[in-house]
């Protein structure tokens, strides 16, 4: 599963909607169910599903499926 | 990504899953815990509803997933209400959301500062003088507050309170100041439990300390979702906070575990009596033997919490005595023990005759064995049973029974840290009686020789706690099997329409406890209803229900009241009652399972009452 597969299949799973849902160009912004109070567990899901930790100040600019995944394509180089 | 170390449980049943939460549920990432709650809906629906309401000042919507996840393990449908954030008194009336979801139980996640203001101020300095005043201040409160909530509700409410997020203001030297901040916080827990307690019925204080004393603070709080988003769990904690609320959710949807039964070899101590001797067992100071010593201390623990302790092992019963009686580190002695089977039978039909021994269904039972074979036996054919099977390395074993759910208790009376006693004593009289046959002596000359006397409490506020206990736990001998909360046992000794009389027994070889209840219920000034009558099995056998009975139908008469009704309501377990009323004088009216007497067409004939001195006390007048 490329990164991008992996941070839809988590998103969907956290806001408990399928993952033929979301896409590339799903944000916070668009995306129902993804509110302030769903995010903090994206956070937390996203920390354990890719090993990595995030610090707060990331929290609010990872708001969107092409931010996580660039993200963590640069925490995890070896990945890309 | 990371390797996931969980991933055998994907396909696991919901049994499986259960038995072995305490060892995995832990390292679960939330999209695991999403993906199995969804599988085990899906493939084993659960069959218990439970709807629980939060009031909350920090977040805590975001413990749904948990909350979910350990509900469907135990098999539980949970619906979940978060009011709005904030301490919300619009929440206790009746046109609320809460009260719109009608919940079960209600969860109060408060902080210190939610009580009392002046907890919240960074100047106070709390002082050992100004204690006392602002501890009962802030009891009063918290009472009022949840006053207001349980004037429309009779769900249980669960007070919780977030612990420190900062070490004490002293640091290290907390201990030995006198201002100490942990002495004082356990000081306020201790007056606001107890204040709980003598206030209301069904509360419960739920001291979110202990898991973090379990986990500790750095593992308990995630600052950056405090300080972000005011959600102060961890995963870690946010799994076992939920974990232990729906264990409280377990223990009133299910029957209560009554009965401990333990296998011994590999169970109580490591090794094989049989083949090891007394000298060869693992038990006594040294690795393995003290985890053995450790886990029975801990079965002592459950004794004292009201469970009652038995022996279930396939061996020569004088070899397991020789073990009970003289090992010198064996913990649990002969007298533990309610009663064992200690022999080659199946373990089936040992616990079937444990059951008919101590009166106590199947359902009552938690089995507890090293042996995956019993195990799996006890499942498929005692489904009733819950089965924990030990862990195979001894240093998993003293922690074994923690993660029970249906091993924690929401009350404890004095009768339950008395069980096992209290059966012990029913050993003796039942040797008693059978010496008394043998040498040719009738029933009455046997009940007569016990030297009963029997105490009926009318309308007393002293023992609700056990009162409700014998409502929702007694099911042989209970003419209408329905079950009644504190609050409603509480709300019955305070009408004008209700009686509530309960009876303790005593005689020869001691004190029974509360085990007999009966409720009235006040139709005309001449006429009442018995609206349960129920004994504990402890006390089958001594015409106690007929003592009690006689004694409060006198008790009415001398009111002038002469119309009796009663309804027996048949259910799998009460047929031992299905005659009482036919027995007693009373006449079948033409509605099966409805009675009437008339006491002054058919006055009581003294000469029934058994040989049991009976003394009255009406509390509530």
């Amino acid at each position: 599963m490329s990164v991008l597969e992996q941070v839809i299949h988590v998103v969907a799973e956290t806001l408990n909607v399928s993952p033929s849902t979301i896409t590339r160009e799903s944000t916070a912004e668009n995306t129902n169910g993804w509110d302030s109070l769903a995010h903090v567990n994206l956070m937390i899901a996203i920390e354990q599903t890719f090993d990595i930790a995030l610090d707060v100040e990331d929290f609010a600019k990872l708001n969107s499926i092409q931010s996580i995944t660039k993200f963590i394509e640069k925490m995890q180089p070896d990945q890309a | 990504m990371k390797k996931n170390p969980n991933h055998h449980f994907a396909t696991q049943t919901r049994r499986a899953l259960k038995e072995q939460a305490s060892n995995w549920s832990k390292n679960l990432s939330l999209p695991e815990t999403h993906a199995l709650t969804k599988r085990l809906s899906e493939t084993e629906p659960p069959e218990k509803e439970f709807r629980l309401g939060v009031i909350h000042t920090y977040t805590s919507d975001l413990l749904d997933p948990w909350l979910h996840f350990h509900a469907v393990t135990q098999g539980i449908n949970l619906k979940t209400y978060h009011a709005p954030y904030g301490l919300n008194l619009m929440e206790s009336q009746k046109d609320s959301g809460l009260y719109a979801h009608a919940p079960d139980m209600i969860l109060f996640m408060l902080t210190l500062d939610d009580i009392h203001p002046e907890f919240s101020n960074p100047d106070s300095g709390l002082h050992l003088h100004q204690e006392d005043d602002l501890f009962q201040d802030a009891v009063k409160r918290v009472l009022e507050i949840l006053a207001m909530f349980r004037a429309n509700t009779s769900a249980r409410i669960v007070l919780t309170l977030l612990p420190p997020i900062m070490p004490p203001a002293l640091g290290i030297y907390d201990a030995q100041s006198r201002h100490s901040e942990n002495l004082w916080r356990t000081s306020l827990k201790k007056q606001l439990a107890g204040a709980l307690n003598n206030a209301f019925e069904s509360t419960l204080f739920f001291d979110m300390d202990q898991i973090l004393a379990d986990i500790g603070r750095f593992h308990f709080f995630d600052f950056r979702f405090w300080y972000a988003s005011r959600f102060p769990f961890t995963p870690l904690a946010a799994n076992e906070f939920a974990r232990r609320l729906v264990n409280l959710m377990a223990i009133s949807v299910y029957p209560r575990a009554k009965v401990i039964a333990l296998d011994a070899d590999n169970t109580l101590w490591g090794g094989i009596i049989g083949e090891d001797g007394i000298n060869g067992i693992a038990l006594g100071p040294e690795y393995p033997g003290n985890t053995y010593v450790a886990f029975q201390r801990r079965l002592l623990d459950l004794q004292k919490r009201g469970f009652i302790l038995a022996l279930c092992s396939k061996n020569n019963t004088e070899d397991v005595h020789e073990i009970l009686d003289n090992h010198p580190h064996q913990i649990l002695r002969r007298h533990h023990f309610a009663a064992e089977r200690i022999n080659w039978l199946p373990k089936v039909d040992n616990l079937v005759a444990l059951s008919d021994e101590l009166n106590l269904g199947l359902e009552a039972f938690i089995f507890v064995d090293d042996s995956s074979h019993e195990c799996d036996i006890i499942r498929s054919r005692l489904p009733q049973i819950e089965v924990i099977q030990t862990p195979s390395k001894p240093i998993d074993i003293p922690m074994c029974l923690e993660q029970v759910a249906r091993l924690e208790i929401l009350s404890l009376t004095e009768e339950d840290a008395l069980k096992t006693q209290l059966y012990a004593q029913e050993k003796q009289r039942k040797q008693f009686r059978q010496n008394a046959s043998a040498l040719g002596g009738d029933l009455n000359s046997y009940l007569a020789s016990l030297k009963m006397k029997m105490r009926i409490e009318i309308d007393s506020r002293k023992n609700i706690a056990r009162l409700a206990q014998l409502t929702q736990k007694t099911n042989q001998f209970n003419v209408t099997t329905r079950r009644y909360s504190e609050q409603q046992i509480l709300d019955f000794t305070e009408s004008n329409q209700w009686t509530v009389s309960s009876f303790t027994l005593s005689d020869i070889f001691g004190n029974s406890g509360i085990v007999g209840l009966a409720l009235f219920h006040k139709l005309t000034d001449k006429a009442i209803d018995i609206d349960n009558f129920l004994m504990s099995c402890r006390v089958i056998g001594r015409s106690a229900e007929s003592a009690f009975l006689y004694a409060m139908l006198d008790y009415f008469a001398r009111m002038g009241i002469t119309q009796i009704t009663a309804t027996y309501i048949p259910t799998q377990k009460n047929n031992l009652v299905a005659d009482f009323f036919n027995r007693h004088g009373f006449t079948p009216e033409n509605e099966t399972g409805h009675y009437k007497r008339n006491l002054s067409a058919s006055p009581l004939d003294r000469n029934l009452f058994p040989p049991i001195e009976i003394e009255i006390e009406n509390t509530g007048a």
